[in-house]
C-alpha cells in the first residue's frame, strides 16, 4: 500500500452464487492503488469485472475477502454517509440515473443539505459554481433531466457528484452512450476537473481511446483479473500481455492498415468455468504448455512499476500476435 | 425501375424520402436519398442518432414503424424494382435482401432452435427438402464460424453468446441467398475482439460470395474497416460520398470534417479532439437551408437561405456543401 494513494484495493475477490451450486468469480485477487489526483483507467470486455471491482469500492457490492482503504483506513461493509459522501459514481446512462421529476437545483440543493455542505444562504451560489465547474450555463438549474441533451445530461450528472465534495470519483463507461461529436466536450471535462478540481478519477471503460486519452495509469483486465498494469504509454506503447496486445490490433482504426491485422480466435470463456492455469491461454496467440497448467502472477515487466501477468511477459511478441 | 444504368448495381436507391408521425406532427427522417451499391462492394452509411442511416435501411426493406410510409424513390435489386407493398420480410427474400440488426437477441425467435430458424428459408422460400435444408443449415453455421455446428444447431438463441448470437443472425439473414446484405450497427453490443471477428466474417463473404453490403454505423473506424464507399448522413440527408479512405483523408464536408475532428483515436493521444458546437437538430424543427448551418464554421448567410443538393466535388467525389472548396487536409478549427 502506497501512502501517495486515496484509495487503495487490496486482494479483492467478489463472487456470486451459479447455477448447480458453484461459484462465479467476478473478480478474483485485485489489488490496485490509485493516486491523488490522477486518473486510473480500467479497461476490459464485458465479463472482465471491471464494473464489478468498481461497485466493490463504491460498497455495491461486499467482496468474498481483500480490503479497500480510504486515505489509509479500511472500509468496512457498513459505510458512513461521509464514507459515502467520499466516493462518488457517475454511470453510463444519464438518463436512468437521474430523477425526471426534479429540477437541477432541487437535487443539488437536496445533496448540499443532507450532507450538510453550505449554509442555506450559500446554496445558490454553490449551485451556479457547480454548474460553471460542468461548463453548463446557470439557466440549466431550473431544467428538468428530459429537456437535455445527452451531453448535458452527462454534464448534470457530474455535477451531482460533484456537489458532494468526493474525494473520489467513480466514471463507468460515462460517454459509450454519447454520440461521437459529444463524446470529446465530455472527456475535455474530465480533463478540466482534474486539472482544476486535482480531483482522482477511476475511469472505467471498453473504449481504448477514451481510456488512453485521460488515463495516467491504465489497468486491463481479463476474466476477474488484472492481467497487465502500468502507467498510461506502457501499456499503450509497449503492452506485455498478449490479451492487451490483441485488444488494441482490434480497435477499428479510421486509417485501416493495408494488412488485416490477424484475429483474436475465439471469446471469453464464462468466469464460472475459468479455463486452468491462465484464463487467456485457450485464446492466446503465445501460449505455450506452461500456460495451461501455471497461473502467471502480476509481476514486474519492462521499466519500474510496469506489471504484466503472462509467462511471457519479458519475450517479444511472437509473429503469430497482433501486435 | 425504368431508367437502368448499363452495370446493373445490386442495389440502387433513388430519391428515397420517408414521413413518420411523431408528437401530433409529420418528421421526415430520410430526405431525397440516392446510392448504388455493386456487387461484392460495401457501403457505409455514418450518422449519428437521428440522422435517418437506420430509417433508410428498414425503408428499403418495407420495415417502416407504424404510421411511417415512403413519400418518395425506388429501389431496385439487381436491376428489379421493388414495389413499396412487396418489400415486407416475406417478399423481401424473393427480392435478394437481407438484413442483420444491432441486437440479435431481440431480432431471434427465442422459442425456436437457431437451425429452425436457418433452415426456414431454405425450406420455404428456396423450397428445400427437410434434409436439405438442415443441410444448408450446418453449412452456413460452418461459413459463419460457428464452432461445433451440430450440437449448435439446436441451441436457442439466449443459450449463445452476443458474438454467437450475431454470427447465428448472419447465418439467418444468409439462408434466403440474398444478393444484398444490410447491416444496422451490427457490432455495435459487441466487444472489440468480437467485433473485430464479425467485420472479417462480413468482408470475407463480401469477398468470397459476392454480397453486396450495406453498413450503417456511427463508428467512423468500423466505417472504415469494413467499406470502401462511405455516405454521411445528417438530418435525413446524405451530405457526402465518396471513397471512404478520401472521405476520411479529406473530407468535403463541414459535418464529416467535424466527426473526424471530435474522433478519440487510440493512436494519437496527445491530439485534442474537438467537438461539434450545439447539437443534433430536431426533425420536426429543422433550421432553413442546410441543416447543419447552426453548427458549421464555414456557414454563410447563403446557407440559411439555399437548399443545397448533393453535388459532385471531384472523381468519385460528393458534397452537399456550399464552400466544399474552402475545406483542405490541415484546416482545424480554432
Amino acid at each position: 500500500m502506497t501512502s501517495g494513494n486515496v484509495l487503495n484495493v487490496e486482494h479483492v475477490s467478489v463472487s456470486f452464487p451459479a447455477e448447480h451450486g458453484r461459484r462465479l468469480w467476478a473478480v478474483d485477487d485485485v489489488s490496485l492503488g490509485l493516486e491523488r489526483g490522477t486518473v486510473l483507467g480500467i479497461v476490459g470486455e464485458s465479463g472482465s469485472g471491471k464494473t464489478t471491482v468498481a461497485r466493490s469500492i463504491t460498497g455495491q457490492e461486499v467482496p468474498s475477502s481483500g480490503e479497500i482503504f480510504l486515505d489509509g483506513v479500511p472500509l468496512d461493509a457498513h459505510r458512513s454517509r461521509s464514507t459515502n459522501r467520499a466516493i462518488q459514481m457517475v454511470f453510463q446512462d444519464p438518463y436512468a440515473s437521474l430523477n425526471p421529476r426534479l429540477t437541477v437545483r432541487q437535487v443539488l440543493r437536496e445533496l448540499l443539505r443532507i450532507h450538510h455542505l453550505v449554509s442555506r444562504d450559500d446554496e445558490e451560489e454553490r449551485c451556479r459554481e457547480l454548474m460553471r465547474d460542468v461548463g453548463l450555463p446557470p439557466a440549466a438549474l431550473d431544467g428538468k433531466p428530459g429537456q437535455f441533451s445527452g451531453g448535458q445530461r452527462q454534464r448534470i450528472a457530474i455535477a451531482r457528484a460533484l456537489a458532494v465534495e468526493p474525494q473520489v470519483l467513480i466514471a463507468d463507461e460515462p460517454v459509450s452512450a454519447l454520440d461521437v461529436s459529444v463524446q470529446a466536450t465530455i472527456l475535455q471535462l474530465f480533463h478540466d476537473l482534474r486539472e482544476r478540481l486535482s480531483l482522482s478519477v477511476i475511469f472505467i471503460s471498453h473504449n481504448l481511446a477514451v481510456v488512453r486519452h485521460l488515463s495516467d495509469r491504465v489497468a486491463v483486465m481479463y476474466l476477474g483479473k488484472i492481467v497487465e498494469e502500468g502507467e498510461r504509454e506502457q501499456i499503450f506503447s509497449d503492452p506485455r500481455h498478449p490479451y492487451t496486445r490483441s485488444l488494441l490490433a482490434s480497435v477499428p482504426r479510421l486509417h485501416a492498415a493495408s494488412v488485416a491485422p490477424p484475429r483474436l480466435r475465439g471469446e471469453p470463456p464464462s468466469p464460472v468455468d475459468r479455463p486452468s492455469g491462465c484464463a487467456f491461454h485457450p485464446r492466446c496467440p503465445r501460449a505455450e504448455e506452461i500456460c495451461a497448467r501455471e497461473s502467471p502472477a502480476l509481476l514486474e515487466a519492462g521499466d519500474g512499476g510496469h506489471l504484466a501477468a503472462c509467462h511471457f511477459r519479458n519475450e517479444p511478441p511472437t509473429d503469430l500476435e497482433d501486435s | 425501375m425504368s431508367v437502368v444504368s448499363a452495370a446493373v448495381s445490386a442495389l440502387a436507391v433513388e430519391d428515397l424520402s420517408v414521413e413518420l408521425p411523431r408528437d401530433g406532427t409529420t418528421i421526415r427522417p430520410v430526405n431525397g436519398v440516392s446510392f448504388t451499391v455493386e456487387r461484392g462492394r460495401s457501403l457505409a452509411i455514418v450518422g449519428e442518432s437521428g440522422s435517418g442511416k437506420s430509417v433508410t435501411l428498414r425503408a428499403i426493406l418495407g420495415l417502416l414503424p407504424k404510421g411511417g410510409r415512403v413519400t418518395s424513390g425506388h429501389v431496385a435489386v439487381e436491376g428489379r424494382t421493388l414495389k413499396e407493398s412487396r418489400r415486407n420480410l416475406g417478399r423481401g427474400r424473393d427480392a435478394h435482401l437481407s438484413i442483420v440488426f444491432q441486437d440479435p437477441l431481440a431480432a431471434l425467435n427465442p422459442v425456436l432452435t437457431v437451425g429452425a430458424q436457418i433452415a426456414e428459408a431454405p425450406r420455404f422460400v428456396l423450397g428445400l427438402t427437410r434434409r436439405a435444408a438442415r443441410d444448408r443449415a450446418l453449412e452456413l453455421l460452418r461459413l459463419v464460424g460457428i464452432p461445433d455446428p451440430v450440437r449448435r444447431y439446436d441451441a436457442y438463441p439466449h443459450e449463445l453468446s452476443g458474438g454467437l448470437r450475431q454470427r447465428v443472425m448472419i447465418a439467418v439473414a444468409l439462408s434466403s441467398e440474398p444478393k444484398v446484405l444490410l447491416c444496422d450497427e451490427p457490432t455495435t453490443s459487441l466487444d472489440v475482439t468480437i467485433q473485430a471477428q464479425v467485420l472479417a466474417l462480413l468482408s470475407d463473404l463480401r469477398r468470397d460470395e459476392g454480397l453486396a453490403l450495406v453498413f450503417v454505423t456511427h463508428d467512423l473506424g468500423v466505417a472504415a474497416e469494413v467499406a470502401e464507399d462511405l455516405a454521411v448522413m445528417y438530418a435525413g440527408r446524405l451530405v457526402e460520398t465518396g471513397p471512404v479512405s478520401e472521405v476520411l483523408s479529406s473530407p468535403k464536408h463541414p459535418y464529416t470534417f467535424g466527426l473526424l475532428e471530435s474522433a478519440i483515436d487510440v493512436d494519437t493521444p496527445d491530439r485534442i479532439p474537438l467537438a461539434i458546437p450545439g447539437s443534433l437538430p430536431d426533425l420536426s424543427q429543422l433550421p432553413k437551408g442546410c441543416a447543419f448551418h447552426p453548427r458549421c464554421f464555414l456557414a454563410t448567410p447563403e446557407c440559411t437561405t439555399t437548399d443545397v443538393e448533393l453535388r459532385s466535388v471531384g472523381e468519385g467525389r460528393a458534397s452537399a456543401c456550399l464552400h466544399a472548396d474552402q475545406l483542405t487536409i490541415g484546416t482545424r478549427r480554432s
